[in-house]
This record gives structure tokens, sequence and C-alpha cells, in this order.
């Protein structure tokens, strides 16, 4: 079955691409871009950077702007993903949503009415063992936007590995270990799968701890 | 020995929906093992049998109705998730309609028994088709609008929940795994 990947850039779409890749023929990537950090469905920052991550991959990527209240959020999908089936053929999507059920209930019901299959391959995974597989498996994860007591600014632009994925565990009784519910978001500069990685040139960190947001300016693809 | 069987067409689908399940097991401390529903299953060589579900898309398991007849005549528990629940209710003579069933819904429990407390709680549904009247070999457990979301077939310890425990009542499947 060739699918489609809702791809935002993140460890965890990443990491469904990945599982994905290893059991269906992965058709393209399907980019929602958000307006701003209040949108319900979708991750927000840096989501330009997913066309270099798209073209490190290989991957035709089908990009689509979407508003931030759930309806305009909801329409967005079911444009991107008729796109998906019209140009590339898929039969199935595959998201990286692991717990939250407002995602994924959303995602399932526009999958349905497209006639389309839909695959979780992360749903309830302890988070903590998904963050040390992303780690294990050698992608390279940066932090890109905290929103959330305890998480501060200085986060910002730190790579995920063990120490951090402890810092997260000491944690989680204030914030998602995955960060799922938008406390953090990340962006992977490489993955198994990429044929270039990311390297970041330009970036500023904005906002106070808490709530603070990396954006990155300018980027390139470099040789791994 | 728990046999946990996969309804899933497609092995991703399994992650989704017979992985959660096996780990809620597993952190129980019990074992189980995993065996498709297109294999030969032979249930007697297992204490208990969970069947899970599958994704929305997929109704395979349908076609494979006859691997399950085993189970009229089995003597140990079952508890069908879903795909599993469908699979028990027409094995013992029920109707399934179309009935679309997407999130997060308030289940009313309307018979005390074992897995469930009394009252009613939050479940999350993912599934085109249930039970809406039971005919007699089975007695709702509980209800959600106008579908039988909970049956148990009489005078077995044979258990459905249209449902998936797993996502937010896995004291259901530990119940029901620890059922002596």
């Amino acid at each position: 079955m060739r699918v489609c990947v809702l791809y935002s850039g993140g460890k965890d779409s990443n990491l469904a691409l990945l599982k994905a890749w290893e059991a269906l023929e992965v058709a393209c990537l399907v980019t929602l871009t958000p307006r701003s950090e209040e949108c319900y469905l979708f991750h927000y920052p840096n989501t330009h950077l997913v066309e270099l991550q798209a073209e490190a991959l290989g991957l035709p990527l089908i990009s689509e702007p979407s508003p931030d209240d759930e309806e305009g959020c909801l329409r967005a999908l079911r444009r991107a993903l008729s796109r998906a089936v019209e140009e590339h053929g898929v039969g199935g999507v595959v998201t990286g949503a692991v717990r939250s059920v407002y995602q994924a209930s959303r995602f399932q019901r526009v999958c349905w009415e497209l006639g389309l299959w839909c695959f979780n391959p992360l749903w309830l995974r302890d988070e903590l063992s998904l963050l040390r597989e992303v780690v294990s498996l050698g992608f390279e994860v940066i932090f890109t936007r905290v929103a959330g007591y305890p998480l501060k600014k200085d986060l910002l632009g730190r790579r995920l590995d063990e120490r951090v994925i402890e810092y997260l565990e000491g944690v989680r009784r204030y914030v998602s270990p995955s960060g799922e519910g938008g406390e953090y978001e990340t962006l992977v500069l490489d993955m198994p799968l990429f044929r270039k990685r990311l390297r970041v040139i330009e970036c500023e960190a904005v906002g106070e701890d808490y709530d603070a947001t990396l954006i990155i300016r300018r980027a390139e693809l470099v040789g791994k | 020995m728990i046999l946990v069987v996969s309804t899933c067409r497609l092995p991703l689908s399994e992650e989704e929906f017979v992985r959660p399940v096996v780990e809620v097991l597993r952190g129980r401390g019990l074992r189980c093992e995993v065996r498709s529903y297109r294999e030969r299953l032979d249930f007697g060589a297992y204490s208990k049998v969970v069947i899970c579900g599958t994704a929305l898309m997929d109704f395979d398991y349908l076609n494979y109705l006859d691997s399950f007849e085993a189970l009229l005549d089995y003597d140990g528990g079952v508890l069908g998730i879903c795909a599993g629940y469908q699979i028990l209710a027409l094995l013992f003579g029920e109707r399934l309609e179309e009935t679309l069933k997407i999130g997060v819904y308030r289940v009313r429990v309307v018979r005390p028994n074992p897995l469930t407390r009394e009252g009613e709680f939050d479940a999350y549904f993912l599934h085109s088709y249930a039970v809406t009247e039971v005919s007699g070999r089975v007695e709702p457990l509980a209800v959600q609008g106008g579908e039988v979301c909970m049956f148990k077939v009489l005078g077995r310890e044979l258990y459905a929940t249209s449902f998936h425990p797993e996502v937010q009542n896995c004291d259901i499947i530990e119940k029901f795994a620890l059922l002596e």
C-alpha cells in the first residue's frame, strides 16, 4: 500500500515515517502550515524547514496552509490528503500521534471520510521509551519551542540526548515527556533515512522561560 | 499463558491495536503470545484469549470467522475488543449494524460485572459496526448512544467491548486477565 506521512519535521513524525518506511511504500509527505502556535492540531515552528527535510529524504512534499481553528485545520487536512490521493495514489495515512485522543480521533475521522487507512504506529507508546528509541536510532533532534513550566528558554537549540531525557523524566508531573500536549516542539536535523543532514546557519531564540521559540532563519543541507 | 489474537491485515496496524494490549498484560507480569487471525489458532493451549481490534478500514478478519468457531466450545475466558467484539457477536448469532463511532464517549454500565465499576465512564471508540439489540445468547453489560458497547455471553466467561479499553480503560483488560 502507498501511504503519505503527516509530517511536521519533529521527532514523532520522523519516527512514524521510519516505521512506515519499513512496512509500507511511502509515496509522499504531507505538511500543514498553521498561522500561529495557537493551532489546535498541527505543530507550528519552523515548518518551512520541512522542504529541506523532504529534499533530504528524496520524497515529494504536499504542503497546505492551515487556519488555527479546528474546522479550518480539518478542511486544510482534507484538502492536503485529497491531493496526496490524486497526485500520488495513496491509500493510507501515517501519523505520529502518541497519546492525544483529540488529535487521533480527528485524523481517524478525516481518513474515514476520504476512504483512507489510518496508521498510528506510535500510539500509546511509553513516552520515555519513545524518546530513547529516537536517540538510539541516531536521530539528531533539537528543541525549537518550549511552552509550559518548567521548560526554560535555554532548552531551545539543545539536542535531545540521555541527559535531556532524564530531565524530562524528572519533570513529568508538569509536562508530558514526549511533549505531545504542545509543551515543547522539536526539529529533526538528521535521521537514518536522510541522505543529507540539516545544518542551522542562523537562528534566534525569542520569548521567555516557559514560552519561547527558536526561529531558524537560515538552514542548509550538508553531506553526512 | 494468554493468547492475544491480532486481527490486523497489515503489520503496521499491530503497533496501534495489538502492542498496547500486550503492554498492559506484560505490565501486570502476565505472559502472553501474539498470533494472527490468519494462523491456525489452538485456543485450548491457552488459559485466556484476547482478540484485539484493527484499523477502521480493515475488515479482512470477517473472512476468517471459521478460525474462531472453536471458541464456541472453549472453556477459558475471552475478551473481544472492537474487531474481537464483532467476531464474538457474529459467532453467537448477533447482528451488527452500521454505527460509525470515533472518539471518546460516555458509557453507561447497565449490569454489574467483574470488569467495570457501576455507573458511567469514558471510553475511546473507533468502529463502524456494533450490536444495537441483543437476541438472547448474550447479555448487555454497558451501552452508549443506542449501541450495546459491552456484552457477555450468557453462562460463559466471554466478554466483548466495542470500545478500545487499552486507550483509557486498561483496568478492564487487567481485571479480565486476573479473573479466576
